[in-house]
């Protein structure tokens, strides 16, 4: 039987959970907005340390690695102690990385800081935020997920203005301080958690639940090819004959879309009318339908198509994420979902690494390096579409 | 046809032909400039160019006179630089054997040295005890210069930057692009800067302004950040802890309830 009561503001779909969804928003935007904002400090770096865009993209890829590495770290703290104090912790630890990496005098010291520290602290944060608000909710926990992770998208393109403008006020020393200090409201967002009570019989996530490892498997192959387009794109519209401007404006219509599809499915799936992995599949048969199609309408060399198709493909890969993550308590339910969530993260960072060499170049590092590219010849609007998306 | 030497000193100058003509009747006539660029105007037509060269040119005037032969023109021709006549340019041109000029056309050139295009207009700021890298490049596109210097701005003269002399100043240069990396800033190495790209017809300026500043600069805003997210989470777990005390004190246990009992049941579902 299920529990439910709708006067009762912390139980299950109550309005408390509306206010968590807003510090995941929040946080959300402050981890992943941030992530991929951070190609106008690139520029920078590569001035002032006088090193390749290669060398310094891996600033962003150890970030990116290390939150995906200590994933299963932060749940299994959450799941000893509690979440409040694993996402303040996180916190903490994200503006201290950003405020340490202020004073780095070697890229060195922008790996162990904007990298390691930063990274830890955003691995603490995002996934046993993800599972607070998942527990949370029921009936509309893919529409909760969705709009938090709108904020992603929305947090980008507004920090790309506000970072420039921090970078050219204060250089890049001082705008990396003031960073710490806004990564530090995370640590609000992460009292709103309310201290919990539960119950002790917790199991293991066990590789042998079939489902579980099914589930595993499947996203794993996605993130394989999840990034490849939007790194691709703009070298492909260039290949076809478009100009740098309209290849980049196809990757930010994309990247549109791609907030719509979160809302939109999260929206959907909670009315109820299909199940929801069944809603997954689709999306996910989509996009791969989409991707398959990019070629094919750039080839056709109409601008129109390749449009279309990208922002087909934007909206479908929105949407399966906000199910990607909804499923999880699904397949093994709520109590294992924290554990589950974390080696989930974990694994993805496996498949980052491996989708390097297979999309030739490390994914994060390509795109700071395409973001790097249009900064440097002054393509302003064209790198922000880039770097925003990216 | 009268041969103009622009000479070894020059930077910009204005080529201008205003010329009078006594036959109003004529049209359509072809002017070329040879050897830098090539250009047909017709009548009323003016034109301005800008041409970047390397050495000083030679610049020969030549105009083809496409009408009746027989009605070529007495003309006058004379150059000008900027407002003023040049002084014995005048020239008169007479028999011209389909070679001739020109009626009321306007032809501007401009000749330089190539132009850095690419101007940072914002400061580059950096901090006190901090180091600093100033870079100028030249198109690809643009011959590269013979040599790279680098100028302070002091007071109304540009003092050129002699690295060996102040080792807090180095000067890395490649073909296409220059580096100027001052130590150890303070306050007054605030100022403009100029990048020189040397040719032999002319140096090319470009300005890079410095702003140093403190650290001062930046903590103002971070403490207010600061602050406000201390503020922030005082109130949230202030409130939270009132609130448990008025439940206490109501006797109300607040518990949270996850609804794992759903989950349990979803998990039993093979199909899920």
């Amino acid at each position: 039987s299920v529990r439910r009561s709708s006067d009762d503001a912390d139980g299950p779909d109550g309005s408390w959970g509306w206010v968590l969804v807003g510090a995941l928003f929040v946080s959300t935007g402050l981890v992943f907005g941030l992530m991929r904002s951070l190609g106008i400090f690139f520029v920078e770096f590569v001035e002032y340390f006088e090193e390749s865009a290669q060398t310094i993209s891996w600033i962003s890829s150890t970030g990116l690695a290390a939150q995906q590495f200590f994933s299963p770290l932060g749940t299994a703290l959450c799941n000893a102690y509690n979440a409040r104090m694993v996402v303040m912790a996180g916190g903490c630890l994200a503006g201290l990385g950003l405020i340490l990496a202020s004073q780095a005098t070697c890229v060195l010291h922008l790996y162990l800081t904007m990298g390691l520290i930063s990274g830890l602290g955003w691995g603490l944060v995002f996934t046993p935020m993800v599972a607070t608000v998942m527990a949370n909710f029921t009936r509309h926990r893919a529409l909760a997920l969705g709009l938090a992770f709108s904020g992603i998208g929305i947090s980008s393109f507004a920090f790309n203005p506000l970072f420039q403008l921090l970078v050219e006020m204060y250089a890049w020393r001082g705008a990396l301080l003031i960073l710490g200090g806004l990564s530090l409201n995370i640590v609000p967002c992460g009292a709103l958690i309310r201290p919990q009570r539960r119950s002790k019989a917790r199991q293991k996530v066990g590789w042998t639940s079939r489902p579980y490892a099914t589930y595993t498997l499947a996203i794993v192959l996605l993130n394989i090819g999840y990034f490849v387009p939007y790194f691709h794109l703009v070298a492909h519209g260039r290949q076809a004959g478009f100009s740098e401007y309209q290849a980049a404006f196809v990757m930010s219509a994309a990247g549109a879309t791609d907030i719509l599809g979160r809302v939109v499915s999260g929206w959907f799936s909670d009315m109820g009318h299909f199940r929801l992995i069944h809603l997954l599949s689709f999306w996910v048969a989509l996009a791969g339908v989409f991707i398959m199609l990019l070629p094919v309408s750039s080839l056709s060399g109409s601008y129109a198509a390749l449009v279309l198709i990208s922002l087909l493909y934007g909206f479908s890969s929105g949407a399966l994420t906000s199910l990607a993550f909804a499923a999880v308590p699904l397949i093994v339910g709520v109590e294992r979902m924290m554990g589950a969530l974390g080696l989930l993260q974990l694994l993805e960072s496996a498949t980052g690494l491996l989708g390097a060499p297979l999309s030739g170049r490390s994914t994060l590092g390509r795109c700071t390096v395409l973001c790097l590219h249009y900064r440097k010849s002054n393509l302003h609007r064209v790198s922000n579409y880039v770097c925003t998306v990216c | 046809m009268h041969m103009f030497y622009i000479g070894d000193h020059c930077s910009t100058w204005t080529f201008k032909y205003d010329f009078t003509f006594l036959n109003e009747q004529l049209s359509d006539f072809a002017l070329s400039v040879s050897k830098t660029l090539s250009t047909t105007l017709h009548t009323g037509e003016s034109q301005n160019e800008t041409i970047e060269v390397l050495n000083p040119i030679k610049l020969e005037l030549e105009c083809t006179w496409t009408g009746d032969q027989d009605k070529l023109p007495n003309i006058t021709v004379y150059w000008m630089k900027d407002e003023n006549e040049i002084e014995n340019s005048l020239f008169h041109v007479l028999m011209c054997i389909r070679k001739c000029i020109f009626i009321s056309q306007f032809l501007s050139l401009v000749v330089v040295s190539p132009q850095i295009g690419d101007v940072r207009e914002k400061p580059i700021v950096s901090y006190v005890g901090d180091y600093v890298v100033m870079t100028c490049k030249m198109e690809e596109s643009k011959p590269k210069p013979s040599s790279w210097n680098w100028y302070k701005k002091n007071g109304t003269d540009e003092e050129q930057i002699f690295p060996a002399e102040e080792p807090r100043y180095k000067i890395k240069n490649e073909d296409e692009k220059t580096k100027l990396v001052v130590h150890n800033l303070t306050e007054a190495d605030s100022g403009l800067y100029y990048c020189g790209a040397v040719y032999a017809i002319a140096t090319t300026k470009s300005p890079v302004k410095l702003k140093v500043i403190t650290y001062w600069e930046p903590l103002k805003p971070f403490l207010a950040i600061l602050a406000e997210v201390i503020v922030l989470v005082a109130i949230i777990l202030l409130c939270e802890k009132s609130q448990s005390k008025k439940d206490g004190a109501t006797g109300n246990q607040r518990t949270y309830r996850y609804s794992y009992q759903e989950g349990n049941s979803s998990v039993r579902q093979r199909k899920v």
